[in-house]
């Protein structure tokens, strides 16, 4: 249910967890993109007050937005208060200290009976369901709900809350700022990759030099660094080697290569310089 | 809970910010006192908890309840949070809840 304990950044945000669509879908950038395809339907950790708060998507008039994204299957976490059980179902209150929410668990079988039974009131548990407005007030359809042994873990789900509030609410802000600009097919999938902006920053001043690989790229990279370029002598080729843990002729080697590509110029024999400014 | 007020995450420095409304805090036990206990917070202040304590007590408990000064809180709800529990986390999470992210709690 919960998006992996096994922490693959490249999967992790790759339509894993809370990741609004895969990215071959953002080429189209209106909202019911990414709404009903079961196969996009992601867990949300939320607070009770973000449920709350949650407006109806203008699409359909039956799933709530949150942060600009389609929620529909939810996590919370908090306490249980005024159980009823009755025959067909059982509903209780989720008050989580930022709000509640009324829940409601369906009984259709002996295992669900079992699992509510072992439910209390003032016992804190996480629950998983799908947000349902009724007459202007927010319920919950529960699939699951299990106590909380380890109190950390009321901790960490805050903290989930958090990110992903983050994480999508940034999410929100790229996508407006890409729809202000020509849209292009490529720089939508930009937006869905966590790691895109530093390598912008890179592109941005290698320019003609695509082609500056391996060795030659460590060098670059370190010459361009704001405190090497900052020093009026430049780095001595001595430093590279022990920076970079790569042999003086390889260096050296690189180093003429990027003067060839003026990248790079001398300062004296064994100093050089970024030519490029930061 | 009681009443459907929200109660604001604080550890022991927040507390002053937050007299007279609906808190709640993990502390760790220190000594039991004369109606409540004395608890450390998980920014290592005093606070010092007025009401009825769950029995046995953990290491840990969560207090819900109003302050009543900013070392002192009458508690509503006191639940075990067991022996061990990361102040650290929580500690930090306290301050991102009444910092940049208060609009997701309160």
């Amino acid at each position: 249910m919960t998006y992996g304990s096994d922490f693959d950044g490249g999967a992790a945000f790759s339509g894993g967890g809370f990741m609004p669509s895969p990215p071959t879908q953002t080429a189209d950038p209106s909202p019911s993109a990414f709404s009903k395809n079961r196969d996009t339907q992601t867990l949300i950790p939320l607070t009770a007050k973000q449920i709350n708060k949650a407006l109806l998507s203008n699409d359909d008039k039956v799933n709530f937005i949150i942060d600009g994204v389609d929620v529909s299957n939810v996590k919370l976490v908090g306490m249980v208060l005024e159980k009823d059980d009755r025959v067909t179902n059982v509903s209780f209150f989720l008050d989580d200290g930022t709000g509640r929410i009324e829940c409601n668990r369906w009984i259709q079988d002996p295992v669900d009976t079992k699992e509510m039974n072992s439910i209390m009131n003032g016992m804190y548990v996480r629950v998983h369901g799908q947000i349902k407005g009724f007459q202007g007030k927010k319920q919950l359809v529960v699939f699951g709900i299990k106590p909380v042994t380890e109190f950390d873990e009321i901790t960490h789900h805050f903290v989930e809350c958090i990110y992903v509030h983050s994480y999508n609410t940034k999410l929100m802000k790229q996508k407006a700022s890409i729809s202000n600009q020509t849209h292009t097919p490529g720089s939508a999938v930009k937006t869905q990759a966590y790691k895109t902006a530093p390598s912008n920053q890179f592109t941005a001043h290698y320019g003609v030099h695509h082609g500056v690989e391996g060795v030659e790229k460590m060098v670059l990279d370190y010459l361009m660094f704001p405190a090497s370029l900052a020093r009026e002598k430049g780095v001595h080729q001595d430093e590279l080697v022990s920076q970079l843990g790569i042999p003086l002729d390889r260096i050296k080697a690189a180093i003429n290569f990027l003067m060839e590509e003026a990248a790079v110029y001398d300062v004296d024999d064994v100093h050089y310089k970024a030519a490029a400014n930061a | 809970m009681d009443t459907q007020n929200p109660a604001v995450l604080v550890n022991g420095d927040l507390l002053r910010n937050y007299v007279g409304t609906r808190v709640r805090t993990v502390i760790q036990v220190v000594r039991p006192d004369a109606g409540g206990l004395t608890g450390r917070s998980t920014d290592e202040k005093q606070i010092v908890v007025k009401g009825t304590l769950p029995s046995p007590l953990t290491t840990f408990v969560e207090v819900i309840g109003v302050a009543d000064t900013a070392q002192s809180i009458r508690a509503e709800i006191v639940t075990n949070f067991g022996d061990a529990f990361d102040t650290n986390n929580f500690n930090q999470l306290c301050q991102l809840a009444n910092g940049d992210y208060r609009h997701l709690f309160i």
